[in-house]
């Protein structure tokens, strides 16, 4: 569950405003904007990575603003999943040794689950190569496998399929709805993608607001 | 995983790294090899000193005196008559006074002319095989001797304390007695009866061929005048081993001897301690050299480091954002630097023992004294653990940078 009041944050003399969101768990929401209409932003408020200068987040009924940074750390690891335009890895590891640290960082690590979740997006036969011989379309799908990977009850994605074609595009907006489901985690996408315009109900568009 | 982590990230590169690192081992190793060589020649020296309270012989350097009668490495310092040190056998303050006579060597072993307490006395050496000799021309063997010759062996000495082409062709030895190993010089000498040294060179002094290395002080004209007398009336040795049975002949001795115009003396302690004393310096400038080179790896660290977390920013980044604490950052970082202290202090060690042995069989060869690379020190483990802790300090401040990133910065900055 997300529920959002008053939140804005100040930029130098500029100040973003943004519009409250209530989700329900399991929900789906898309918010597009064009660049500079703070999504990013957003994204990382109710992530916990940055704090706003006015307004309160409640993820799962937890006022983010009152933990501590350590708390904010750990509150994440545990409950939300992210996913970035350009997916990083550790790159002296292989595939399944980062999706192994994301576990250990968090809970325990669980083998079977990475095969699991590497067979749903097709990546199997890719577990012990280097993560860097892989495509960017792959690297995106392996990103979000280390998003669900801890079973977060949020996951937030931030431009997603922007560097990706169209087939990518698809497949990978495909696997995040899908697992997101599976997982029933709650799943926020912000973009300037048009593409995704289409495949989403409920959408905010911050330039509208 | 964390270790792993640790590990991946400082074997992923290798270059940097590996500068590090070869940067820490040399360092390493040159104080493993100042200090093995110092220590084993300090041990050997003191050893063998240890067994001589005095050394009586010719005129000449008394390092020389001390080298060539009690370590048998470097030339004599020349002869002196028997009867002008005899009264110190029967001396109240003296234990032994045991006369050695040089002159000849088996390849490359040398041959003391000397008498049965030189063995039993001095070195405390007891026989592996065979007897003591009884006679002239009979020898007993040292342990590493015996890998050449062998009880029953008869073989001619040549002339000379090192090589030489001059053979005694007309005088052969004989092996009656091989000794137990002690680990002392006495394992690589041949001992046989003055008189031995004194037969072979008897027809020298009639044919005056006397070489001049062994008897640089000799006066010639004397040697002239009284051929005969010398070599059969007026016995010569080369030195005189003494050890002490009261501490007052320490102060006592010396100066009696040193009285004499043809004899002088030297305390071996007071030589090597002097010896060891000049080396140091040379020792102390490869310390401080080993030193800067151990600084300068901390700085190689520091900066391998901090390039790598520069380099790694959008990893370490993202392990936030996947739930790592600061500190699981910080200890990751810091555990690289464990690592490269880690491997330089071993590679380091076995680089300097390694080193350390090539150089042992060089003056095992050369010298007969045995080094070995294969000795180890508790020290090591100290070196180990404070390079460990040097290579984690090192790591304090690329920690520092690493576990400061702005999350919401560098995502900013996406590409």
């Amino acid at each position: 569950m997300i529920q959002t009041k008053n939140i804005s944050i100040n930029y130098g003399s500029l100040i973003l405003k943004f519009p409250e969101i209530n989700l329900n768990s399991g929900d789906q929401l898309l918010i597009i904007g064009n660049s500079g209409s703070g999504k990013t932003s957003l994204l990382n408020i109710l992530g916990g990575l940055i704090s706003p200068n006015t307004g309160t987040v409640l993820l799962n009924d937890i006022n983010l603003m009152s933990l501590s940074k350590n708390k904010v750390d750990n509150f994440r690891g545990k409950n939300i999943g992210f996913v970035f335009q350009t997916p990083h890895f550790i790159k002296s590891l292989t595939v399944n040794e980062n999706l192994k640290l994301s576990q250990y960082l968090i809970s325990e690590i669980n083998q079977s689950r990475i095969n699991i979740l590497l067979e749903k997006v097709g990546l199997l036969n890719l577990k012990d190569s280097n993560i860097q011989n892989l495509s960017e379309g792959e690297k995106q799908r392996i990103s979000i496998i280390r998003a669900l990977i801890n079973q977060p009850s949020i996951l937030l994605a931030d431009e997603p399929t922007s560097a990706l074609d169209d087939e990518s595009c698809n497949n990978v907006i495909d696997i995040l709805t899908n697992l997101s489901n599976e997982n029933s985690a709650t799943l926020i996408i912000v973009t300037h993608d048009k593409r995704l315009k289409e495949k989403f109900s409920n959408q905010i568009d911050l330039n509208d607001f | 995983m964390i270790f792993k982590l640790a590990w991946k990230n400082i074997s992923s590169r290798p270059l940097s790294t590996g500068l590090s690192i070869v940067l820490l081992s040399s360092s390493i190793m040159v104080i493993v090899l100042a200090t093995l060589t110092i220590n084993q020649m300090k041990l050997k020296f003191n050893d063998n000193a240890n067994k001589i309270d005095l050394v009586i012989g010719a005129k000449g350097s008394r390092l020389q005196l001390i080298l060539c009668n009690v370590f048998h490495i470097d030339y004599p310092t020349g002869n002196i008559f028997m009867e002008d040190v005899e009264f110190l056998t029967k001396h109240p303050f003296v234990k032994n006074a045991v006369p050695i006579s040089l002159g000849d060597a088996y390849q490359q072993h040398r041959i003391i002319g000397t008498n049965k307490n030189f063995i039993s006395e001095i070195y405390n050496a007891t026989l592996e095989k065979g007897e003591l000799f009884n006679k002239s021309s009979e020898v007993v063997i040292g342990s590493n001797v015996a890998k050449k010759l062998n009880l029953g062996n008869s073989f001619i000495g040549s002339h000379g304390v090192g090589e030489s082409l001059h053979e005694h062709e007309d005088f052969k030895y004989l092996v009656v007695g091989v000794l137990k190993p002690t680990g002392e010089i006495i394992d690589e000498l041949i001992i046989t009866p003055l008189e031995s040294i004194w037969n072979v060179h008897h027809d020298e002094y009639k044919k005056g061929s006397f070489d001049l290395k062994t008897a640089e002080e000799h006066d010639l004209h004397q040697l002239e005048d009284d051929k005969a007398e010398h070599s059969i009336d007026k016995k010569e040795i080369t030195a005189l081993l003494v050890n002490y049975n009261s501490p007052r002949a320490k102060f006592s001795i010396p100066g009696i001897i040193n009285k004499k115009n043809s004899l002088m003396s030297a305390d071996p302690a007071i030589e090597i301690k002097q010896l060891i004393d000049l080396i140091q310096p040379a020792v102390n400038i490869l310390y401080f050299l080993a030193l800067f080179i151990f600084g300068l790896s901390f700085f190689s660290i520091i900066i391998t480091l901090v390039n790598s977390m520069k380099d790694r920013k959008y990893e370490i980044v993202m392990m936030r954002v996947g739930g790592a604490s600061m500190k699981i950052i910080f200890i990751s970082v810091i555990l690289e630097g464990f690592y490269i202290g880690f491997l330089g202090s071993i590679i380091g060690l076995v680089l300097g023992h390694s080193l350390m042995e090539i150089m042992a069989s060089f003056i095992n060869f050369k010298y007969h004294y045995k080094f070995s690379g294969l000795v180890f020190d508790q020290f090591e483990i100290v070196l180990i653990l404070i390079t460990i802790l040097i290579g984690m300090i090192a790591a304090i401040f690329p920690a520092i940078v690493a576990y400061k990133f702005d999350i919401a910065k560098v995502l900013k900055n996406k590409i």
